[in-house]
């Protein structure tokens, strides 16, 4: 039984954890800059990598030296510019032409590394890269690929499902991160309903033409409501950072329970001022918590993501657009309608009813979910 | 705007620059035993032999390359020729790799077709293995019922216990391991060294001194333990003993777990220039493995954003995300802290109920007062 047990042992001993979470996994480092007239691939392979490629260790005693390093260097430079090719936008093949070489050091030790100037024909710049390195002695090689380029960099990830990246077009530039969150932002603020009736509740006051001579004319209400969005908007804000960021968190279920509850009572405020007339204390204080729910669909949004601090950035601007496009179109219609005399004695009550019940169906559903 | 964009592109710092000032006579890398071995893959039986050599030594040496190597050996070996031992290898590599649902289909695969034998014997143990840690234990319990019905024994009472241990019954699973094990000592010492293991983690569940005899009779049986190793110098992090843990992981820097704990004991000993300097070698790597974009490395990077980096919230998005794979006792009790620091109730409860539904306790989720310092 010795033997077998011992194969058996050796598999089953010790548990998953320990195997692949240590040491690390085989990874090559590509540097492609694309900015100046000339563009450049450096490529940084592991010496112990580019050892199963070539006869780097010549004299086979399980030692790499820097004489060894050094005789192998036509070996290495072949071994990388035979599997890494470089395509112009029109797909013709460019050359690698030397400018360096050395070595190198990454987290795991010592790198052989080379840099090349890239040459396509007719002077275009490169498009389109492949990686064949390494992939047919160990599936779990990685090329992890830098391309620095005018507009910013990208970081991607070459394995043997994604052996070709494209290196034109500028992806997931920085700008492009900010712009797909600023788009973000405000698709949320326009599909989170819940924000939506709470701004709607809390401009409503603002539109009530009753009494003109005391509280002023559309200037007033005016700077009533931009005090009152002004307050929801500096709330959330300062929260969503906080949530953001990661110095304060609270669970989402009881978030997005106060949320329900705000508007409610932000929709009998209007007709009933309980908690007064100034409704931009109101807007404050339940703009914090709002914060909190646009923080939680923020986070599932940059899961994986680095740059948060630029996803928070563009989220916020887009909610805060998001936002200002809603009060640009319901204002002018609200004070419009509120000229009709059936306005502030059915239409208001009517929609702070609908609202109620709406957050209050929100509420239960949301209590369940606690 | 730049500000911004120096943020978002910070994750990787420029590479060292390329050097020539090496000496011919420095020795630059070390090549693994046996690298210069040509595979003799021919007949299913010796690739078998080449695949496990790697996976062993991928466990031993903590190096996850050999995963690769091993992977590259049986890719090219036709589906209609696998024999039943390939296939275990082939479910021990994707689970390792954490691809549990081909792993389960490649055991599941073995056992309906070979009813007892040794591919029957390993599938059954590897199947049992996984679901256990993968927090399954009623799979876990059915495929060691089935071991103890067709080979009884030390093996088959040793994959119960662990099952029993789990869900509610430490203190008894772990007498009866102890006697069997006294009554019959098993000649192998790896099984020894397994078992002796098992009776370490079951004491340290229970909150027994006498976990730390158990694992260090398994690291003099096997000094290459990985696992048992970090399992004691979490012991005696706890324990306030930073000294022994410093000790205890030294000469593991290249393997993140230990250097992480070798880094928290190193801190906690008044040792912060040597904590400092091997915190930066981990951060780059952790750095790398970000961007290969790697899901292998969350409990070991969860741990690091805890007690290293003093990043809660994203040591909690990491420990939650190893929970749904891996829910051993260091993972749910990694989770379980990240929240408490956190301050994210809702995880604990929800942990502390899936605890309570599988009857599971462990005096090493008893957590101290927040605000305590804690290793």
């Amino acid at each position: 039984m010795t033997r077998p047990l011992a194969l058996l042992l050796a598999l089953c001993c010790g548990l998953l954890a320990t195997t692949a979470a240590a040491h690390k996994a085989s990874d090559a480092f590509l540097y492609l800059d694309n900015r100046g007239a000339t563009a450049t691939l450096r490529v940084d392979v592991a010496l112990r990598d580019i050892a199963l490629l070539t006869s780097l260790d010549s004299n086979r005693d399980g030692q790499v030296t820097g004489a060894e390093l050094r005789s192998a260097r036509s070996a290495i430079i072949a071994a990388v510019t035979d599997t890494v090719r470089i395509e112009d936008v029109r797909g013709s093949s460019c050359t690698l032409r030397g400018a360096s070489w050395g070595l190198s050091r990454h987290s795991d030790g010592a790198y052989a590394a080379g840099r090349w100037h890239i040459q396509c024909p007719q002077g275009e710049s490169p498009g389109r890269l492949t990686y064949n390195l390494l992939f047919d002695r160990d599936p779990l090689h990685r090329g992890l690929i830098q391309v620095i380029r005018q507009d910013g960099e990208q970081l991607a990830v070459l394995s043997p499902d994604q052996r070709h990246l494209a290196l034109t077009g500028a992806r997931p530039s920085a700008i492009g991160v900010f712009a797909s969150f600023v788009q973000q932002g405000v698709i949320h603020l326009l599909l989170g309903l819940d924000h939506l009736l709470f701004l709607l509740v809390l401009i409503l006051p603002a539109t009530f033409r009753q009494r003109p001579a005391r509280e002023g004319g559309l200037r007033a209400r005016l700077s009533g409501l931009v005090w009152v969005v002004t307050a929801f908007t500096v709330a959330h804000s300062i929260t969503l950072a906080l949530a953001a960021l990661d110095i304060v968190r609270l669970p989402v279920p009881w978030v997005e329970l106060v949320i329900a509850f705000s508007i409610a009572v932000a929709a009998i405020n209007t007709v009933w001022p309980f908690l007064g007339k100034k409704t931009w204390k109101l807007a404050f204080g339940f703009g914090l918590v709002h914060g909190f729910g646009f923080a939680s669909v923020l986070a599932e949004l940059t899961s994986g993501l680095s740059g948060k601090t630029l996803a928070l950035a563009g989220f916020n601007l887009g909610v805060e657009l998001g936002q200002l496009a809603v009060l640009l179109v319901t204002f002018p219609l609200l004070y419009l309608l509120a000229g009709h005399r059936l306005y502030r004695r059915a239409a208001v009550p009517m929609v702070v009813l609908g609202v109620c019940g709406m957050s209050v169906f929100w509420m239960l559903e949301r209590a369940g979910a606690l | 705007m730049l500000w911004l964009m120096a943020l978002a592109t910070g994750l990787q710092a420029a590479p060292a620059p390329i050097a020539n000032d090496f000496s011919d006579t420095e020795v630059l890398a070390l090549l693994p035993a046996g690298f210069h071995d040509t595979p003799d893959t021919g007949n299913p039986d010796r690739l078998a032999d080449r695949i496990q050599g790697h996976i062993t030594r991928a466990r031993t040496a903590g190096d996850p390359r050999h995963l690769g190597y091993a992977m590259a050996l049986l890719e090219p070996w036709p589906d209609t020729a696998m024999t039943d031992r390939l296939r275990v290898l082939r479910a021990t590599l994707n689970q390792s790799l954490h691809r549990f649902d081909q792993a389960r289909a490649d055991l599941d695969t073995v056992r309906s077709r070979s009813a007892g034998g040794q591919p029957y014997l390993q599938a059954t143990l590897t199947l049992a293995n996984m679901e256990l840690v993968r927090g399954r234990y009623g799979a876990a319990r059915d495929a060691c019922n089935d071991l103890t019905t067709r080979y009884p024994g030390l093996l088959a009472q040793h994959c119960l216990a662990r099952v029993d241990a789990r869900t509610g019954k430490a203190a008894t699973a772990y007498q009866r391991l102890a006697s069997a094990l006294l009554q019959r000592p098993p000649e192998d010492p790896r099984l020894r060294a397994w078992v002796e293991g098992t009776l370490g983690d079951m004491a340290a569940q229970q909150g027994l001194v006498t976990a730390v005899t158990h694992w260090q009779t398994v690291l003099q049986l096997t000094p290459d333990d990985l696992y048992v190793r970090a399992q004691l110098a979490d012991w005696q992090l706890a324990a306030g003993q930073p000294a022994a843990a410093v000790a205890l992981t030294n000469g593991y820097d290249s393997v993140d777990p230990l250097a992480i704990r070798r880094v928290i004991a190193l801190q906690a000993g008044g040792q912060p220039d040597a904590a400092r300097s091997l915190t930066r070698r981990l951060r780059e790597r952790f750095d790398e493995a970000l961007w290969r974009g790697s899901d292998l490395h969350r409990r070991d990077y969860a741990r690091f954003l805890l007690d290293i980096d003093n990043r809660p919230g994203e040591a909690l998005d990491y420990a939650v995300a190893n929970w749904r794979d891996q829910r051993e006792a260091a993972d749910t009790r990694l989770l379980l802290r990240a929240a408490q620091r956190a301050g994210d109730e809702e995880s604990i409860r929800q942990v502390r109920q899936w605890l309570a539904s599988v009857n599971q306790s462990d005096r090493r989720f008893d957590l101290p007062p927040s605000g305590a310092p804690l290793p």
